[in-house]
């Protein structure tokens, strides 16, 4: 029986016991666990502040502040084009993307900013434990942007390549999957602009 | 999602509806980029196989010297060349084995090996799903954990050898790259960490990917208090692997950063031949909490999953209901909690402040009363029991005979008190590898004999399988319960020649690498075995034939994964999923044998729960 089901057919309808779809759960216990890598990051950065006597402070480039603003409008223009994606308006749903795209590539532009500020300061990744935590922890979450922001481009690359043919939106509203596969990607940007927030925050308050 | 609901909905109306979407499956798409959750549980056993091979071969390696430390070997040096010049294994090469060994055994073999196969053979068929979550996520974390094996594996074939600093990868020695320091701290140290990263990122792809389908894609009635214990130890075991990986990567993060960009997290002031390096402010302990945060936490990943198959194999094998089935999967619970709690105890002598030394010694005291919760219920499981002797049921009796003499000394070691005196020495390799090492690979065998026939559609051979019991069960207390009296005798050391009172040791030492080499070849039994019987093995009885598909049960189990035809289907049954009525251990009840859970409740019967 040389036969094989599309993915489809596996996983049709098996939300009736958590409500969820079991790839949207799945990517739920995926934002768990990387909350406990950042947890892990930054649970260390508060073992090394309260026993390294040479422990430097700085204060925080407020470049980082900016690039919050960037990841929040990340998240609103992600979510407003999510919800145009629902009602069937493409042409908003692209640009929605695009700028949200826009926004992202911001964020990593400020973030690199943010790591000169720095440098001119004299903190570098090198110069004291302070400062070299507040790199690692940048770069491990500027990774998850980078990876957002492949993902993200798939999406508008095939939305922008697909516009002008009408059968390939009709397609679009009927297909379960890729509408999944847009929630999927909205809900991870959410999380990790949740966690810049965080560390955001963090930062603020423990390098005063 | 309205539109997603309704158009699903519809294709649930007619099963042979999906036949359309059906279309050939290429070489490539069966055997190697696979999404069948069958598949992808063969090949984490054959690799995991692999591995196994490799793990032991490299402790008999080094068991060679602890045995023989003034012999040569001369044969040793056609094969390994610099590593053993004149037939004597190096120094170097001595550490980069017991290191690999570790690595390999623990995260290679007993980690992808059991939890990988396991998790994707039984959690689709016995929560009767037709796949995981994401089979493309489940096809990714197969091909990680392939990734990190061929460069773990490629680390032996550089010039400066694997790493080589202990598969616990401690800084200071791990945190320099300068190979004057230790030759394995080089490059092989930085394929370590990336063959990790890929192991690590393998794991939480396939553990969310568990967790997922057991609370999602249950079939009807497959409440969670119906579920084989199977799958709860699997599912538990992912949410140990999802919530404590992630504090090893960060970890290892940290680490790579100290050695490729000189910033100081673990490292302080290291002087080497007189020269005060720049590093300033780190701290090695720091790593220890990150390490261990994952380490411990990762020895239950480990047992867990073994105590799954071993509970479903004594109850089958044992023709009784598993006893104390909600007992069983609280205390599960109870382990998953503690093994959180618990990971300092792997750190009193690292000047952990007493007090709190005191309060880790009480959490690891706390792991005996579920661990023995379980060895109660499996003992009542085959006490008075029909008993079949089948080298399944033998190795899952082995399992926990060996989970009791190792949990024994766990009792002793969890003591911060006594752990101070012994603490890396011989009886703490005794206790971890009989607790962890030797149960779980029992429980493997058990779970690869039990389940080989849903695999393969054929049987092991029963004779090799028994011989192969035997050998291993007495070899492997052979090897390490010698180790308990080893008193005071360091581990990792590549000779104790100079120290005059270890010289009473030579016999035992002896006799362990005498027994370890046994128990190695006795191994070989079971891959000749394993091989063979995919291809030649006694083929499954055929119970019934309904539709073209030939249906058996050849241990007459109750759980969904025999309702499934013999051969693979991918989607795992023809028609819709059968569902389920009642527990999966009813066994010997209402005058019958076994009773499939697919089977209704009779009018007047009382359900288990």
């Amino acid at each position: 029986m040389n036969v094989t089901l599309s993915e489809q057919d596996i996983l049709k309808e098996k939300t009736e016991y958590t409500g969820v779809h079991p790839q949207k759960f799945a990517l739920w216990i995926a934002m768990a666990s990387m909350t406990m890598f950042f947890a892990a990051l930054t649970s260390a950065l508060l073992v090394k502040k309260g026993d390294y006597r040479s422990w430097e402070g700085f204060t925080l480039p407020t470049v980082f502040l900016f690039s919050t603003f960037a990841v929040i409008g990340v998240s609103v223009f992600i979510h407003a084009a999510l919800v145009s994606y629902r009602k069937s308006k493409f042409a908003q749903f692209r640009w929605y993307m695009f700028f949200s795209f826009l926004l992202g590539c911001l964020f990593l532009l400020l973030q690199l900013k943010g790591w000169s500020v720095l440098q001119a300061g004299g903190m570098t990744l090198t110069e004291n434990l302070s400062g070299s935590f507040l790199y690692v922890i940048t770069a491990a979450h500027g990774v998850h942007i980078v990876v957002g922001l492949l993902v993200m481009l798939v999406f508008i690359i095939n939305a922008f390549k697909n516009r002008k043919d009408p059968i390939y939106e009709l397609r679009d509203i009927i297909n379960p999957k890729r509408q999944l596969h847009l929630e999927l990607l909205v809900s991870f940007w959410h999380y990790i602009d949740a966690v810049w927030v965080y560390l955001y925050v963090f930062f603020f308050l423990n390098y005063r | 999602m309205e539109t997603a609901t309704a158009a699903h909905t519809d294709h649930h109306a007619d099963v042979h509806g999906h036949e359309e979407h059906h279309h050939e499956e290429t070489f490539l798409t069966k055997y190697i980029f696979s999404q069948d959750h069958k598949m992808i549980s063969k090949q984490f056993l054959i690799t995991g196989i692999f591995w196994g091979i490799v793990g032991g071969l490299l402790s008999v390696l080094f068991r060679l010297q602890l045995g023989w430390p003034n012999e040569t070997f001369p044969f040793l040096e056609s094969f390994l060349g610099k590593w053993a010049e004149g037939g004597k294994i190096s120094q170097e090469f001595y550490y980069a084995l017991v290191t690999m060994h570790g690595t390999i055994l623990v995260f290679f073999v007993l980690t992808g090996g059991l939890s990988g196969t396991f998790a994707n053979l039984l959690i689709p068929y016995q929560v009767g799903s037709r796949d995981m979550a994401s089979p493309f996520i489940n096809m990714l974390s197969y091909w990680f954990f392939l990734g990190a094996g061929v460069v773990m594996f490629f680390s032996f074939f550089i010039q400066t050898g694997p790493a080589s600093g202990g598969w616990t990868a401690y800084p200071p020695i791990n945190g320099l790259r300068d190979t004057a320091v230790n030759l394995g701290s080089g490059l092989g140290f930085d394929l370590w960490i990336l063959g990790m990263t890929l192991f690590i990122v393998s794991a939480l792809l396939g553990g969310l990917n568990y967790i997922a389908t057991v609370l999602n894609m249950r079939t009807k009635g497959m409440n969670m208090f119906r579920l084989p214990l199977t799958i709860w130890a699997l599912m538990f075991t992912a949410v140990i692997g999802v919530l404590s990986f992630p504090a090893l990567l960060a970890g290892c993060v940290l680490l790579e950063f100290d050695r490729l960009l000189d910033t100081s997290f673990y490292l302080n002031n290291i002087i080497i031949n007189g020269n005060l390096l720049g590093y300033k402010g780190g701290s090695p302990i720091l790593f220890q909490h990150l390490f261990w945060f994952l380490g411990h936490p990762e020895v239950y990943i480990i047992i867990l999953p073994a105590m799954g198959l071993v509970s479903e194999v004594l109850a089958t094998h044992s023709r009784k209901p598993i006893f104390g089935y909600k007992a069983m999967v609280f205390s599960i619970l109870a382990i998953l909690v503690l093994s959180f709690i618990v990971w300092a105890h792997h750190m009193f002598v690292t000047g952990l402040n007493p007090n709190l030394g005191a309060i880790f010694t009480l959490f690891t005291l706390l792991i005996a009363i579920p661990s023995a919760i379980k060895v109660f219920n499996w003992i009542g499981t085959v006490w008075r029991g029909k008993v079949r002797l089948s080298s399944a049921n033998l190795f899952a009796i082995g399992f926990v005979s060996m989970f009791i003499s190792g949990g024994l000394t766990g009792i002793i070691l969890g003591n911060s008190a006594i752990d101070i005196q012994l603490h890396d020495t011989m009886f703490v390799v005794a206790h971890f590898h009989i607790v962890m090492g030797v149960s779980a690979f029992f429980g493997m065998f058990a779970g690869v004999y039990n389940w080989f026939p849903r695999l393969y559609g054929r049987y092991m051979n029963e004779t090799l399988g028994l011989i192969h019991f035997y050998i291993t069960l007495i070899g492997a207390y052979a090897i390490f319960f010698p180790m308990h009296f080893m008193t005071g005798l360091p581990r990792r050391y590549y000779t104790y020649a100079n120290f005059e009172t270890f010289n009473n040791f030579n016999f035992l030492a002896e006799f362990i690498s005498v027994a370890a080499i046994i128990v190695f070849l006795g191994q070989v039994l079971f891959v000749v075995n394993f091989f063979y019987s995919i291809f030649k093995g006694r083929k499954v009885e055929v119970e019934k034939t309904v539709d073209g598909h030939d249906y058996g049960n050849p241990w007459g189990t109750t759980t969904l994964e025999w309702t499934s035809p013999i051969e693979r289907l991918h989607g795992n049954w023809p028609g819709d999923i059968p569902p389920v009525h009642r527990w999966p251990y009813d066994y010997s009840v209402n005058g019958r044998e076994y009773i499939p859970q697919t089977e209704p409740l009779k009018p007047g019967e009382v359900p288990h729960e």
